[in-house]
Order: C-alpha cells, then structure tokens, then sequence
C-alpha cells in the first residue's frame, strides 16, 4: 500500500516534470507552423501545418545567423579544448596553483557577464573589428575554456600518473606521452566537455546581443529581432527558436550522464 | 647491456630527505634487489635512475654516461611499474609495440618484432585483447614484453609482483629469474618483500631512512647481518634477539636464564638467533613455555615464552607430538650460528 502510494506520487512527479520541459516545446512546434490566425487560438491542436513562417525566417537570414552562431561555438570549443585539456591535466597531476586553482579557475563565473561586456566591447572598437564574431569568440572563451577545464580536472584525476611515467620511459617526451597516452583515457570526458561547451556557446544571447549587434547577428540576437516595433512575430519566432533548439536537445541527450560524471568529480573507472 | 652507476645521490624535499648521499655500482649483467621498509628511499633511488625523479645532488650514470639530467626517454632504460601501468586503450599487441613506435621501428617490423615477443611470454592468443580484460598474471606478461621489446641496457622493477597473488608471485618469480638469466640484462629491483629480494638477487641491498644498511650476496646478509635492522627485517619467522650479558663463557638473559656461548666479547650484548637455529627439547626444568603453534605443513613456527620476551624457533612438524602449548621446555642452540649485537650502536660484534 505504501508502496503503491509512492510510486503514484513518483509518477505524478515525473509526469509534472515532462509536461512543464515539453509542453513549451510542443506550443513552439504547433506556433510554427500555424498562420496568424490560428496562433490566436492556443487550443488550437489539429490543423493543416503552414510552412510560411518558416520560409519568412529563412528569408530573414536565420540560416546565416545559425551558421554565425555555429562558427563562433566551433572555434570557441576548439581553443577551449586545446587549452582546457592541457590545463586540466596540469592542474590534475602536478597540481599546479595548488587546490585552489581547481575551483578558482570558476571564479569569473560569479561575475555578471555585464561586468565583462563593456572591456570587451570597448577593446572590440579600439581595434576595430566591433560587430565581428572575433570579439564574441573571445568573450565565449571568457566562460566557455573555465567550464572545459574545470570539467576536465576531475577525468584527470582518475588516470593513474603511472601511465604518463611509462610512456615516458618508454622513449616519449612529456607532451607526446600526453598525447598518446594520457588524452586517450579521457576522450569521453573531452567529448563531452565539448558539446557541453558548444552548448554554452550556442546559448549565449547576453554577449551577442552587445558585441554583435546587426551586421554578424547570432542565432539569439536573430531571434530576438522578431520582437518588432509592430509587437512579437510569435509564429516566425517560434520557428526561430526550433532552429535554436533542436541541436542542443540533441547534444543534452549523448552528454547528460558524462556530464552528471564530470560535475561528480570524474568518478569513472577505467 | 649496461652498467648503472650512483656518485652521491641526494634526493630532498624541502628539508625532508628521502634519500641520503647514496653511491652505488650496478655491474653489467648483475640483478640487484634493493629492499627495505616502506618510506627507506628504494622507489625513490629507482625513479632517480629512470629519470622520474629529478636528482636534488650527485651523479646518475648509465653505461659510463651522465644521465643526471636526461629526460627518461634518453636514458635507454625500460620499467615495470606495480600497476603494470598497461595502456587501457591499446591492445596487448600494441602495448607490446609501444616502445617501438618511439623509435620510430617500421610498422610491419615492430609488429612481427611484438608478435614473437608476445608469442615468447605464451600471450601469442591474447594478442588483440585489451588490457581490462586480462588477468593479473597476464597483464604482468605484457609489462614485461612491453620492457623487453626495446633491448634497453638496463629493466627496472618497481615491486612488480606484489600485485599478484601468493602462488602466481612465486611462479612470476621464478620466471622472471630466468628470463633475466637468459637476456643478461642488468635488473635494478625494488621490493619490500626481503624472500623474494633473496630469491631473486645476485646482490640485495638493505635500506633504511634512505641510506644502504648492507650490501651483499643474499647468503652474506642472511648469514652475517652487520646490524639488528638487518638481521631483524631478512628472513623470516624473524630473527630472535635476546637482551642479556655474556661473559666469555655463557650467555645470561637479563631474567636469568643462562646459554652456554663461548666468545671473545663480554659486557652487555643482544644475541641474534635464527629460528631455524634453535632446538627445543621438552623438559619440566625448562626455560621457556610454549606460547603459540602455527603449523605451516612440513614445518611449524613456535612461540616460546622467556620471561617478557619470547624465542620463535621453527621445528619439523614430526617433532611436534612432544610439544604442547604451556607445557615447559629448554631453548638450545648452536654457538657458530648465532649473532651478537652491540647494545649502544646495535651493530654486529662477532
């Protein structure tokens, strides 16, 4: 009886759960393919779909903003993985700053990103690529390369320093050892160290919206320009933010148990 | 094939040392044990030779050549760690081939090169395994192959037998004995188990606090241990060792009971007596008083109580039918083969 009375409870839990995750998903799909009309009835379920408000937004260029926004993920979770892992890694082995770099490297992250903006903007204008994806690139790695490495230092910790050593007397430098050896034991981590940044990356509306304003809009700033003096454009919005959405929905599904690993200090076993 | 030699090795840090102004020769060809308890400085002295650990001062020379600052990889030595630390994600082959690749050996010529070696070491079927899913015994081959394959002028051992269990320890043992015998590689070996340092040495050398205590043949150490440390720490059940005073003519314990040991030295003393050494003969006028039995099969170990110390004497297990725990019996040994200690330095007298 208790038995049953918890599992009831557990499934309602569950179930408020979904419904509160997908339900603005679905409205979003149903907006997106409904005309003006028919946005006005949110009841509305069965209808014949209508492909204008997605034509509308590729004609508005949300293909080249994605593109833009896609761009500025790549690069920036190439240069954070680079970086990231090889920090990682010093930090795990030779523990390098001593324990307080483990945590202090996420101290910027308490900062709001408004406190950041401005330097960044301002250096952007002096030397004159402001409203190019370059200085959002480097404003990306100002959260994105912390949370790689910081991500990364617990997957570390569990590759025994006797691998390193061996390929060392085994005719390798210290670096090709890493390469060949120590990097491997955390391709998972690594993996998903990357989608997790990418995502970071892909997300990000607060740095866009300042940095790259018209010209090299991303994905997020594109969005939000269907806000428009004439009130929202809510059917062309919502075929927007699936553009938005979907990758990263589909990135969360092959990351989200490595990712509960890394936030649990890399406890996996090799 | 090499020769390793140490000129005053220091390692500190910060004003710890670990280990202290150390000088050793390793002869070509030789198998070395070092051995000691854990924290003496042994895994320290063989990181310094391979290279892992850098030098705080003195000279680290392999085949005549100052290594003291090389990185490893150009020292030409090959290490077996305790974990074996195999690469999870190569194959057995391919951990075999490792070595080779750094040597940038053509592939087709590594990869029969680590197929006869595998083949040698009896992992000719497990060739395209990974290493999780071999036994303890098996990893062990392929860490060996994995030192072997290079040819390099000296193998280092880092107590690479200490995971396997009992049994498999002994037959690794024997094999790695011959194997070292058949290539005549000069072999440093790190262990703390002083039966397999005796086993396995041409030369063991006893640490303690990261100085040598005594180097020799295993026989020398056993048979002439140059202090209690050592005569206490080599062999086992452990050397007995009495506190009393001799007078030239007999041996009295310091609660009365009397041996008769004819020396030179008189005073205060402590006499070592190996287990193996001493007889025990029941008797209601006997000194001691049977403590504890272990029978270990064709020997037993006995605990014999002496006032507040005790006597460990091992005996045939066929004499055990006389002796019974708390009954009395009297301690004999033979004068040739016990050891006497200084009181003050501990050092060997006889």
């Amino acid at each position: 009886m208790k038995k049953k009375l918890f599992n009831s409870l557990r499934g309602l839990l569950l179930l408020t759960a979904l419904v509160s995750v997908l339900f603005p998903l679905v409205w979003v799909t149903l907006a997106s393919f409904k005309t003006p009309s028919q946005l006005n009835d949110p009841s509305l379920l069965f209808f014949d779909p209508n492909f204008e408000n997605w034509l509308y937004v590729i004609d508005r260029g949300i293909l080249d903003a994605a593109l833009r926004s896609a761009t500025v993920a790549t690069i920036t979770v190439i240069i954070s993985a680079i970086a990231g892992s090889t920090a990682a890694y010093v930090i795990s082995t030779y523990k390098a700053g001593g324990n307080a770099t483990r945590f202090g490297i996420l101290a910027a992250q308490v900062l709001p990103p408004a406190v950041l903006v401005f330097p960044f903007l301002t250096l952007a204008y002096l030397t004159r690529v402001n409203d190019s994806l370059l200085p959002l690139i480097f404003a990306h790695l100002s959260f994105v390369l912390p949370v790689v490495t910081w991500f990364l230092i617990g997957f570390f910790d569990s590759v025994p320093r006797s691998l390193e050593e061996q390929a060392r007397v085994d005719g390798f430098t210290r670096f090709k050892a890493f390469l060949l050896v120590v990097l491997p034991q955390v391709y998972p981590g690594l993996g998903a160290a990357v989608i997790f940044g990418f995502t970071l990356s892909w997300n990000d509306m607060f740095y866009g919206l300042i940095l790259t304003p018209s010209r090299s809009a991303i994905l997020p700033v594109s969005i939000a320009g269907f806000n428009t003096f004439r009130g929202v454009e809510l059917g062309a919005m919502s075929a927007a933010i699936l553009v938005a959405v979907v990758p990263v929905v589909i990135a969360s599904f092959f990351i989200q148990r490595k990712l509960v690993q890394g936030i649990s200090g890399g406890a996996v076993k090799f | 094939m090499g020769t390793v030699s140490l000129k005053n090795v220091k390692k500190s840090y910060g004003s710890t040392a670990i280990v202290e102004d150390l000088s050793l020769d390793f002869p070509e060809g030789s198998f070395t044990v070092l051995v000691g308890p854990s924290g003496c400085g042994k895994s320290t002295t063989l990181r310094m030779i391979a290279g892992l650990e850098t030098v705080s001062a003195g000279q680290v020379k392999i085949n005549g050549k100052d290594v003291t600052d090389l990185d490893p990889k150009d020292r030409d030595v090959a290490m077996v760690f305790q974990n074996y630390a195999l690469y999870p994600h190569l194959t057995v082959l391919e951990n075999i081939a490792f070595p080779l690749r750094a040597t940038k050996t053509p592939r087709e010529e590594a990869r029969q090169k680590s197929l006869s070696v595998a083949e040698s070491l009896g992992l000719g079927h497990l060739t395209s395994r990974k290493p999780k899913d071999l036994s303890g015994g098996q990893q062990q081959r392929v860490a060996i192959g994995r030192a072997i394959i290079r040819e390099p002028a000296v193998f280092l051992f880092d107590e690479p037998l200490s995971n396997l269990d009992a049994k498999l320890r002994v037959e690794t043992r024997s094999e790695l004995l011959a194997l070292q015998r058949k290539l005549g590689v000069t072999s440093i070996y790190v262990t703390h188990d002083q039966e397999e340092a005796m086993t396995l040495s041409d030369r063991m050398v006893v640490m303690k606090d990261g100085k040598i205590v005594q180097l020799g043949s295993p026989l020398e150490v056993y048979t002439k241990p140059n202090s209690v440390f050592v005569a206490t720490f080599v062999g086992s059940p452990k050397m007995t060792i009495l506190r009393g005073m001799s007078d030239g003519q007999n041996f009295t314990h310091e609660r009365g009971s009397q041996f008769k040991f004819p020396s030179d030295i008189t005073g205060p003393v402590l006499l070592g007596v190996r287990p193996e050494e001493i007889a025990l003969e029941p008797s209601n006028e006997g000194q001691g008083r049977i403590e504890l039995i272990e029978l270990l099969g064709p020997r037993a170990v006995i605990t014999v109580s002496l006032g507040e110390s005790s006597v460990v004497a091992v005996v045939e297990a066929q004499k055990l039918h006389n002796i019974f725990l708390g009954s009395r019996v009297s301690i004999s040994f033979s004068t040739i083969s016990a050891h006497l200690f200084s009181e003050d330095t501990q050092l060997r007298l006889n």
